[in-house]
């Protein structure tokens, strides 16, 4: 074969040459946070001519490792790196996409790391703690991929809940399982040590949330504990003093000091009267402390009066007609009773109370009526027309003073009274009967005839046509026969006769159980009398 | 060497460089087949990796094996004192055989990772392989001397001289029948065309017609296929005739390509094996 006939391949391969040596020498890409050490001329950044690649020249460039590395810090320095070449596992020309740090998350002991993983911490990604944000030095942040410069203490990640309001050593409330609750916290080495009730309370009960930096914390010291009412409402507003533990104990609030003394007088009720004899379990049904309502009388006691003094005004109490002396006695006096809607007269004013307001046996001291038939019986109904006491107004004729005293007009009827007529009672001449109790009253159609009411005494002497008309010799106002002149008659008293006594002439004749006087004389003869 | 022998010898070496590639493919099938950008955490990346114990030899031993091949052979043609150090045909087998197996190994020692200025160095060696199979098909076609010296058109030309006699002697057919077959030779193959289907069609036709006429004759079944091979022989070195001149240009032609990739190929190795050792890759040493 003639070298001749090869000399132009040979020199058209040549010519390209430098083409292909302006191709890299290097086995292969470079991985994405080494790209920039792409090149001919810079192998030697990390290769050591005749001694492969130097760990020296990779700490050259990754100064913070070095520097951990040499203060034997982190993951380094631990057994598993010591003694290993960084390219051992650090290796690249494999690709851009090459993972130069692969981290299996589930295989890496974190304990090499110098900062063993527990509790949550274990769950967690590795980028969600190995963040630029969570890095303080700034030449570690600066990089683009770094697993350095986090910082064990807590708040170099986690935001400071607390405010600064508590010592940066979070481990010594906290675990690594979760931020709530606090199981290191002991609230027994704490100033305000848990006893009773507190024991069951929710932290948030004592530790209220608050705002500080425009932040929402709880807080959890400078909190006032020495008195119960730092915290606890006063129920009693004070009128037992800021030491509660005198009666109460953390126990309970409502269990009070078995050796404790209750001055009662010193709460809002004080006991007076009755009430200061009465059982406390009277009136505290459960538990004593419960909270009991003592406005009114009706809070506790029933009301005896169903109501009828509470219907028209709420705030009419008990206490507005009687004392906690007792029931059975009333302070509603008789002025308090004039200045109701019934004021007494007469001889209402001496009647007794239960007259009136317990007619059925239980008390009524509402829409009892006003008119006197509703209290007193109408003993005229039927026997005086109407038209004399309309509406059964018995005050027409009768007045509160007296039932007795009345003041009917007589002349206002057909008979007026005249003389004596006037003096009687009505009774004498409207009531008759045997009975006084069960009288038979006549009012109306009674007659006018003097016989219809009085006896004739004079056994009819004077009768005319069957009537005796009285009135012709007697005057009704005082009953005697001063209207008689002897002179009329048909033997008018002349000489001696008229100085005669009446008897000796006009003699009294016996009649069946009685006597009368004979007047009507008809024998005139001298010898008939002489 | 023993016909019989050489043959069990060619078969060896093809054996051993099947068993190359079947055991290297076996050892780091799951490696190959794993992505450039995993292969580092791959558990054999450390023995398989071109730079490690292994895949590092591969590469050593491959350079070794090429050099070897191409090297000796060249010496062999171009040097004197070599002429009589066995026959070239056997050092071309040797050459093929120790060229196959290097680039195998230069194959597996890349870890079929084609990167950076050193795959010029491997696709130069891939294309002399290739240029060295197609070279092996146009050495076939023209023939040569026991020695693998290359004939004169007129040395090929008094090879089919024979045929009859060797007819004769062979079968002990009358001459008319000898005639006539070779008469049907003698027109077949002189004129052959770059078309080797239309070639192969010819040679069947011609091959036929004279198994017909054998067999009017009612000759013996042996007699027919010895007859039948010596015309098949016939007729392949008359296309062989035929083409001579081609192939002998073709040749030519042929080696314009082959060396001067094999030449590329051994340069830039040499590029990438200072490389290597001046980085401080240095395998077992």
């Amino acid at each position: 074969m003639k070298l001749k006939s090869q000399l132009p391949v040979l020199a058209l391969l040549l010519w390209f040459w430098p083409l292909f040596l302006k191709a890299q020498l290097s086995p292969g890409d470079l991985c994405e946070p080494h790209a920039h050490l792409e090149g001919l001329s810079k192998c030697t950044l990390c290769h050591t001519l005749g001694n492969k690649v130097s760990d020296q020249k990779c700490l050259d460039c990754h100064q913070a490792l070095d520097r951990r590395i040499k203060a034997s810090k982190g993951y380094h320095t631990s057994a598993e790196v010591v003694g290993k070449s960084c390219v051992s596992c650090h290796n690249d020309h494999h690709g851009r996409n090459f993972q130069i740090i692969r981290f299996e998350e589930n295989k890496f002991d974190h304990r090499l790391a110098g900062y063993p993983l527990e509790g949550a911490h274990q769950k967690t990604a590795c980028r969600d703690c190995h963040q630029k944000k969570f890095i303080a030095d700034s030449e570690i942040a600066a990089q683009k991929y770094t697993f350095l410069g986090l910082d064990t203490e807590c708040l170099s990640c986690h935001d400071d809940y607390h405010q600064q309001s508590l010592p940066a050593d979070c481990l010594s409330c906290h675990d690594f399982n979760a931020f709530k609750p606090a199981p290191q916290f002991n609230h027994d080495k704490a100033k305000f040590i848990l006893l009773g009730k507190h024991l069951e309370t929710a932290c948030e009960e004592c530790h209220p949330t608050t705002q500080r930096n425009g932040k929402t914390f709880q807080q959890f010291n400078n909190l006032k504990f020495g008195k119960c009412t730092d915290c606890h409402e006063d129920v009693h507003d004070n009128k037992f003093g800021n030491d509660c533990k005198k009666c109460h104990s953390e126990v309970s609030f409502r269990q009070l000091n078995k050796n404790h003394v209750f001055d009662h007088n010193r709460t809002s009720y004080p006991l007076e009267g009755r009430h200061a004899t009465v059982a406390c379990a009277a009136c505290h049904k459960k538990r004593i402390t419960d909270p009991l309502r003592f406005r009114y009388c009706i809070d506790c006691h029933e009301d005896y009066h169903r109501g009828q003094f509470t219907a028209s005004a709420a705030t009419a109490d008990c206490e507005a007609c009687h004392t906690t002396e007792g029931f059975g006695s009333s302070t509603y006096t008789l002025e308090r009773h004039q200045q109701s809607g019934y004021p007494l007269n007469g001889a209402h004013q001496a009647t007794a109370c239960s007259e009136c307001h317990q007619k059925s046996g239980d008390w009524n001291f509402r829409d009892i009526g006003r008119q006197c038939v509703d209290c007193h019986a109408d003993l005229h109904q039927g026997f005086i027309p109407d038209s004399y006491y309309p509406a059964s107004a018995c005050t027409n004729c009768h007045s509160e003073e007296s039932w007795a005293s009345i003041r009917f007009d007589h002349n206002l009827t057909s008979y007026p009274l005249q003389g004596r007529h006037q003096g009687p009672s009505c009774r004498a001449c409207h009531f008759s009967g045997q009975d006084p109790a069960k009288p038979v009253q006549r009012f109306s159609g009674l007659s006018q005839q003097c016989s219809a009411c009085h006896q004739d005494n004079h056994q009819g002497q004077f009768d005319r046509d069957g009537l005796t008309d009285c009135l012709r010799c007697h005057d009704p106002s005082n009953w005697k026969a001063e209207k008689f002149d002897h002179t009329k008659t048909r033997f008018p008293l002349e000489g001696k006769h008229a100085q005669a006594a009446c008897g000796d002439c006009h003699k009294t004749l016996p009649v069946t159980g009685k006597s009368y006087v004979l007047y009507k004389i008809n024998d005139f003869r001298c010898e008939a009398c002489h | 060497m023993q016909k019989a022998t050489h043959r069990l010898y060619l078969i060896l070496l093809t054996l051993m460089v099947a068993a190359a590639g079947i055991y290297l493919t076996a050892l780091g099938w799951d490696y190959y087949q794993t992505g450039l950008e995993e292969r580092f955490f791959h558990q054999s990346h450390e023995l398989l990796k071109p730079s490690g114990l292994w895949g590092h030899g591969l590469g050593v031993a491959g350079t070794l094996l090429i050099l070897g091949g191409v090297f000796g052979y060249m010496a062999r043609k171009r040097y004197r004192f070599m002429r009589h150090w066995g026959l070239l045909k056997h050092w071309l087998e040797f050459h093929i055989f120790l060229c196959t197996l290097g680039p195998l190994m230069i194959l597996f020692h890349t870890s079929f990772k084609f990167g950076g200025i050193v795959s010029i160095s491997f696709w130069s060696m891939v294309a002399v392989f290739l240029s060295g199979i197609a070279g092996r098909f146009i050495y076939l076609q023209i023939p040569r001397s026991i020695e693998g010296r290359e004939l004169s058109l007129n040395e090929v030309r008094g090879m089919r001289t024979g045929l009859s006699n060797e007819m004769k002697a062979a079968t002990g057919m009358d001459s008319t029948l000898i005639a006539q077959l070779t008469s049907l030779t003698e027109s077949a193959g002189t004129t052959s065309s770059r078309n080797y289907l239309a070639n192969y069609l010819s040679d069947r036709k011609l091959i036929s017609q004279a198994l017909n006429l054998m067999k009017q004759k009612g000759l013996a079944p042996p007699v027919k296929k010895k007859i039948k091979k010596l015309i098949a022989s016939e007729l392949s070195l008359n296309h062989r005739i035929a083409r001579l001149q081609k192939m002998q240009q073709l040749f030519r032609y042929w080696h314009v390509a082959h060396l001067p990739f094999a030449l590329v190929m051994l340069v830039i190795m040499v590029i990438h094996v200072v490389v290597t050792i001046l980085f401080g890759f240095k395998w077992i040493f």
